[in-house]
């Protein structure tokens, strides 16, 4: 049976966090950085594959590497902060879904309305993510770019 | 503000301007209704109680999906309000949505009592007992008036149709902490798939945008609990642990009194 065209769904819709709550924001970003990952991980599997090609072809994926300049560091720095973020709300998500932590118990709602699973805790949760995230990914930065000699 | 401007997405994608003047204390739905009573006839929207208890008037206002009765134009600290029909769903006219889709996935988790003696369920001669505090593991999810704001709203219902949704995964979530419902594991079967439990990810919107603050995260967080004990500890969680004897029944071999009705006949 064919469907009807669905409003508003799509890909577009799905990622747009704008005017929704912070933990949409966070889902957001969660989805960015498992793709700018899997293109890592996807690059790595092509970068290491050139192993197979002998020394030669090696050294010369390296040097087509390095031939990028800043911009390889610029890239590792990039993924550096989409494995910190996903992992650090990784582990986040999985207290809440496996363990139910910062979601709250079953309440009687009383007006006005504040659901507890994007109470306190949880945009506390979100937040130390967020700054920890943020301090590491400097601290990533500023260690490639001592790689780079550049302090 | 004198006036105020709707930019209504009609059927077709095509958008409708219409000025209305503003009166204090003035919701969206009383602005559209003004528009449909003073200026374009054809205008097609859904209402009924226009009190936030029926859960017909959900539209996207401003980006969000809300009950156009609840929301205040003066909240909105804007004089163009862009409306459009709630997400995820298929346009019939104008902001009226297919919305049987929405309550296919809801009839699919079994939302009512099951019990395993049908006779004793359909033709019971007492009432059920229920303690209050089991009650409260249940009760904050019995107030969803099956609006479809947060299917609306949701991010994984955006990219799948199948998906069962926030709100039916919330009422499977209050049937299975009942203690009166002896179909726990239909449920968990129901919502241990692939379009069930697993592919919610927490964005939390659908709880955000409750205007009843069911809080359909986090009933998915405990259904998912409840799908995680049963598939990996091989056991029943918290919900249902305790099921409620059948009613007349309170002692074993003992028959109990017939209910008193207070003089009136069956």
């Amino acid at each position: 049976m064919k469907r009807e065209k669905r409003f508003g769904a799509g890909l577009f819709s799905s990622l747009n966090p704008v005017g929704f709550n912070l933990e949409r924001w966070s889902y957001t970003v969660h989805r960015a950085t498992g793709v700018v990952m899997v293109g890592y991980l996807m690059a790595h599997i092509f970068e290491t594959f050139q192993l197979t090609g002998g020394a030669t072809a090696w050294a010369n994926t390296m040097s087509a590497l390095h031939s990028l300049g800043p911009m390889e560091m610029i890239g590792l720095w990039l993924v550096a902060g989409s494995a910190l973020y996903h992992g650090g709300n990784g582990i986040r998500l999985i207290l809440n879904e496996a363990f139910g932590m910062f979601m709250g118990k079953p309440i009687l709602p009383v007006y006005p309305y504040s659901p507890t699973s994007l109470g306190r805790s949880q945009k506390v949760a979100v937040w130390t993510i967020t700054v920890a995230v943020l301090a590491l990914w400097v601290w990533a930065g500023l260690y490639l770019l001592a790689g780079l000699g550049v302090i | 503000m004198d006036k105020i401007t709707l930019k209504v997405t009609r059927s077709g994608g095509k958008r409708a301007s219409f000025e209305v003047r503003y009166r204090k204390g003035m919701t969206v739905l009383d602005a559209l209704t003004e528009v449909r009573e003073k200026q374009d006839s054809t205008l097609g929207y859904r209402h009924s109680c226009r009190m936030g208890i029926c859960g017909s008037c959900g539209m996207t206002i401003e980006g969000l999906p809300r009950l156009a009765c609840q929301t205040q134009v003066s909240s909105l600290e804007t004089d163009s309000i862009r409306i459009e029909p709630l997400h995820n769903m298929s346009v019939v006219k104008d902001l009226v949505v297919d919305i049987l889709p929405f309550f296919d996935h809801h009839r699919s988790v079994k939302p009512y009592l099951i019990r395993k003696d049908i006779k004793e369920r359909d033709h019971s001669e007492r009432e059920y007992k229920v303690l209050t505090e089991e009650v409260q593991k249940f009760l904050q999810f019995d107030y969803c008036i099956m609006c479809g704001l947060c299917y609306a709203a949701c991010p994984t219902a955006a990219l799948d149709p199948y998906y069962t949704g926030p709100q039916a995964i919330a009422q499977a979530y209050r049937y299975m902490a009942d203690p009166r419902d002896e179909g726990w594991e239909k449920r968990v079967n129901l919502l241990d798939t692939s379009h069930g439990v697993w592919r919610c990810h927490m964005a939390g919107a659908c709880s955000f945008v409750c205007p009843k603050d069911v809080d359909p995260a986090k009933a998915i967080q405990l259904a998912r609990m409840e799908v995680l004990r049963s598939r990996v500890l091989g056991k029943k969680g918290k919900a249902g642990s305790k099921p409620v004897p059948p009613p007349g029944a309170p002692k074993e071999g003992v028959k109990p009194p017939p209910f008193d009705y207070g003089g009136a006949k069956k």
